[in-house]
C-alpha cells in the first residue's frame, strides 16, 4: 500500500513536471494570454516559418489545431465548443456553413491585400462577391499518366479515357461529384446540371468506361500511382503533386475542354473572438512574400497573383498547376446543389460503382 | 520429439517477434535517412531530430499527450479499484452480473459514440473543450479497463484471508492497507499500464474533445497524414517508441520488485517460526 502511494506520488510529480514544461514551451513560443488566434487548419498545410514571422511581427501567439475532414471541422464549429477565429474550408462547404448561419462576414474595410488576388480567384458561386471568404489555395481535377506507357503530350481530352485501347487501365478517385462532373464536362455540360436526363447520361457515359476502370479508389491513389500500378488515374492537383515528388514519370494534364477547379478559403466563423489579430493575420496571409513562401511551401497553386509572380520561373510557367488562360476560363466551380439532387448525383454515381 | 517441438516453437516466437519489430525498425531506421520520403535511404543525419526538436508545438503536444497519459491513468486506476471493490462486494449475484456487462458496453462500444456524446455533454455543460475535457474523457473511457483488470484478482482473494483478519482484530481500514490491496496489486499495476496505452493512441475519441489550443499527438499526426507524413513523425515515433520501451522497462522492475517483497516477506515470516 505504502509503495503503491510512493509510485502515484511519483507519477503526480511527473505530471506537474510535464504540465510546466508544455505550459513553458507554449509561453516561448508566443505571448499567451488575450493577444492569440486561434486557427483552426488541415494538416500540414502552413508552413510553420510564417507563423514564427506573424507572432514576431504582431506580437499575437497563434494556437493551430488541426483537421483532416470538412465535415469533422464543420461539426467541431457548430458545436462551438473552441472559440476558432479562422479555418479553412473548401468551396462547397463554405457554401454550407454560410446556410448554416456558421460564417461571420468579412469587413473588406480592414483588409490591406484585396488586390493581391487575381479576379480568376475572386467572386465564385460559393460565396459571390467574397463575402465571407478569401481563396487561400486551389487547384483542377485532371489527369494523371505514367510515360513508360503512354506517350507523353498524347493525352489532351477527356474523351480519350474511353479509347478502347486504355482497357483496365484507369483509376479514379472515389468521389461521386467529382467522377460525374468529369463525364458531364466530357458530355459537353456544366458540372452543375440539374436537369435528369443529363444526369442519366453522364451516367450512361460512365458505364461505358467501366471497362476501361481499373480501380476506384481513396487516398491510396497516390500510393499506387506512385508505385506504378496504373498507367492512368483521375484525381485532384495537390494529390498529383504529391505523387509526381514521389515518381517522375507521372504527369498531369488539365484537358482543354475544362475541368473542375477547387478552392479551400479562408473565413471566420461564428465563434471568433479575436478580431484585431483576425485581420492581422488575413492581411499578413495576403502579402505577397507571405503568400509565396506559403505556396512553395505547400506546393499547391495559390489564387494570390503578386505571390504568383515571386514564385521560381519554373512554376510559374508549370501548366501542370497555373494553366494558361485559355483554359483557366473553362474551368467550373461546384455550386452547392439542394439535398435532393446532391442524392441524385450520390445514387447515380453509385449505380456506375455497382455496374462497375 | 520434445526437443523438436521447442526448436519449432523458438522459431515460430522468432517469425512472430520479426513480423511485430520490423515495420517498427524500419520506420525508425528511415528516421534518420537525408530525403524527405520512405523511398530510399539516402544516408545517415539526425536533421528530422532537430527539426522535431526546433518544433515547439510539436514538443508541446508530446507533453500534453505524455501528461494526459499518466495523470488520466492515475486517477482511473484509483477510480476503477474502487469499483472493483463495490463490484466483488455486491451481495446478490444478479446485481453483479448487471455491472459487469455495463462495464463492458463502454468496453466494446465504438469510440466514434463515446466522442460524440462527450462532445454533447460538454457543449451542453459548457465546459470549455481543451485539458480538462480531454482529460476527464480519457479517465472515463479508461475506468472499464482498470476494472476489469483488477477485478479476477479481487474475485481469486479468499474470503478466509478477510475473516481471518477480523478475527485477529483488524480494522476496516488496516484490512484494506495490508491485505486486499498487496493482494490486488498486480492487477493495479497493470491496469494502470494498460490504461496509459489506451490513453497514449485513442485517436477517436480525443478528436472530439480537443479544443482551444490542446491537441494530442493521435490527432495531430492523423491530420497530416493527409499530406503524407513527412520524417519528423518519423523521428517522433522514434522518440515514443523509446518512451513505450522505459515503460516497460518500469513495469518489469516494479512486478520484479514486488516478488521479490512478498518472498522476503515470507522468508521473514518463516524464520520467526
Amino acid at each position: 500500500m505504502k509503495r503503491l502511494l510512493i509510485v502515484a506520488a511519483g507519477i503526480l510529480l511527473i505530471c506537474l513536471g510535464l504540465a510546466t514544461g508544455s505550459d513553458a514551451l507554449q509561453k516561448s513560443s508566443g505571448d499567451t494570454g488575450d493577444k492569440v488566434l486561434n486557427l483552426y487548419n488541415w494538416g500540414d498545410y502552413i508552413d510553420p516559418a510564417l507563423i514564427a514571422k506573424f507572432q514576431k511581427e504582431t506580437g499575437y501567439h497563434v494556437n493551430v489545431e488541426t483537421f483532416d475532414s470538412n465535415e469533422a471541422m464543420y461539426t467541431k464549429v457548430q458545436q462551438g465548443g473552441t472559440s476558432y477565429d479562422i479555418t479553412v474550408p473548401s468551396d462547397y462547404m463554405v457554401a454550407k456553413m454560410k446556410q448554416s448561419h456558421l460564417l461571420l462576414p468579412i469587413d473588406k474595410s480592414k483588409l490591406t491585400g484585396m488586390n493581391n488576388y487575381g479576379s480568376a480567384y475572386l467572386n465564385k458561386s460559393f460565396d459571390p462577391g467574397n463575402k465571407y471568404s478569401l481563396p487561400y489555395f486551389w487547384g483542377t481535377l485532371g489527369i494523371i499518366y505514367n510515360d513508360q506507357y503512354i506517350k507523353p503530350g498524347s493525352i489532351k481530352h477527356w474523351n480519350q479515357l474511353w479509347n478502347r485501347k486504355y482497357r483496365d487501365q484507369i483509376m479514379l478517385i472515389d468521389s461521386a461529384r467529382d467522377i460525374m462532373g468529369m463525364s458531364l464536362i466530357a458530355d459537353g455540360n456544366s458540372v452543375n446540371i440539374t436537369n435528369t436526363q443529363q444526369l442519366l447520361s453522364a451516367k450512361n457515359r460512365l458505364v461505358r468506361l467501366s471497362p476501361n476502370v481499373k480501380a476506384i479508389v481513396a487516398d491510396e491513389i497516390k500510393m499506387y500511382m506512385a508505385d506504378g500500378e496504373a498507367p492512368l488515374a483521375v484525381d485532384w492537383s495537390g494529390e498529383a503533386a504529391e505523387m509526381m515528388s514521389q515518381n517522375s514519370h507521372l504527369h498531369y494534364v488539365v484537358p482543354t475542354e475544362g475541368s473542375n477547379m477547387w478552392f479551400d478559403n479562408l473565413v471566420i466563423p461564428k465563434t471568433a473572438k479575436h478580431f484585431k489579430a483576425i485581420y492581422k493575420f488575413l492581411n499578413f496571409m495576403s502579402q505577397p512574400q507571405n503568400a509565396a513562401q506559403n505556396a512553395e511551401y505547400i506546393g499547391y497553386s495559390t489564387p494570390n497573383t503578386a505571390a504568383y509572380h515571386l514564385l521560381p520561373k519554373a512554376t510559374q510557367a508549370d501548366q501542370q498547376f497555373y494553366p494558361k488562360d485559355s483554359v483557366l476560363k473553362r474551368l467550373q466551380v461546384y455550386k452547392n446543389l439542394s439535398p435532393q439532387k446532391v442524392e441524385q448525383y450520390n445514387d447515380l454515381y453509385l449505380e456506375f460503382k455497382m455496374h462497375h | 520429439m520434445n526437443s523438436k517441438s521447442s526448436k519449432f516453437g523458438r522459431l515460430y516466437l522468432i517469425v512472430i517477434f520479426l513480423l511485430l519489430y520490423i515495420p517498427i525498425i524500419y520506420l525508425i531506421v528511415y528516421s534518420f535517412s537525408t530525403g524527405t520520403t520512405m523511398d530510399n535511404f539516402h544516408g545517415f543525419t539526425l536533421r528530422h531530430y532537430q527539426d522535431l526538436f526546433a518544433d515547439k508545438r510539436m514538443l508541446a503536444i508530446f507533453l500534453n499527450t505524455i501528461l494526459i497519459a499518466l495523470l488520466s491513468s492515475l486517477i482511473s486506476t484509483v477510480i476503477g479499484t474502487i469499483g472493483a471493490f463495490n463490484i466483488s462486494n455486491a451481495k446478490r449475484r444478479r446485481t453483479k452480473q448487471v455491472l459487469l456487462s455495463l462495464n463492458s458496453i463502454l468496453l466494446v462500444s465504438p469510440d466514434v459514440i463515446i466522442g460524440a456524446s462527450f462532445l454533447i455533454f460538454f457543449t451542453a455543460l459548457s465546459i470549455p473543450l481543451g485539458f480538462w475535457s480531454v482529460l476527464l474523457s480519457h479517465i472515463a473511457f479508461e475506468i472499464p479497463i482498470v476494472l476489469l483488470m483488477v477485478l479476477p484478482r479481487l474475485n481469486e482473494m479468499s474470503p478466509s484471508l478477510i475473516n481471518a483478519a477480523k478475527d485477529l482484530g483488524a480494522s476496516q481500514s488496516q484490512i484494506l492497507s495490508d491485505i486486499v490491496i498487496p493482494f490486488i496489486q498486480p492487477g493495479i499495476i497493470s491496469g494502470f499500464f494498460m490504461a496509459i496505452t489506451y490513453s497514449l493512441d485513442d485517436f477517436a475519441v480525443t478528436f472530439f474533445v480537443t479544443g482551444n489550443g490542446f491537441t494530442t499527438l493521435s490527432v495531430e499526426i492523423y491530420s497530416r497524414a493527409r499530406q503524407g507524413i513527412d520524417l519528423e513523425i518519423n523521428a517522433l515515433s522514434g522518440i515514443m517508441f523509446i518512451f513505450s520501451l522505459i515503460l516497460v522497462v518500469a513495469y518489469y522492475f516494479i512486478e520484479h520488485q514486488n516478488q521479490s517483497g512478498s518472498s522476503k516477506k515470507k522468508r521473514r515470516l518463516e524464520e520467526r517460526h
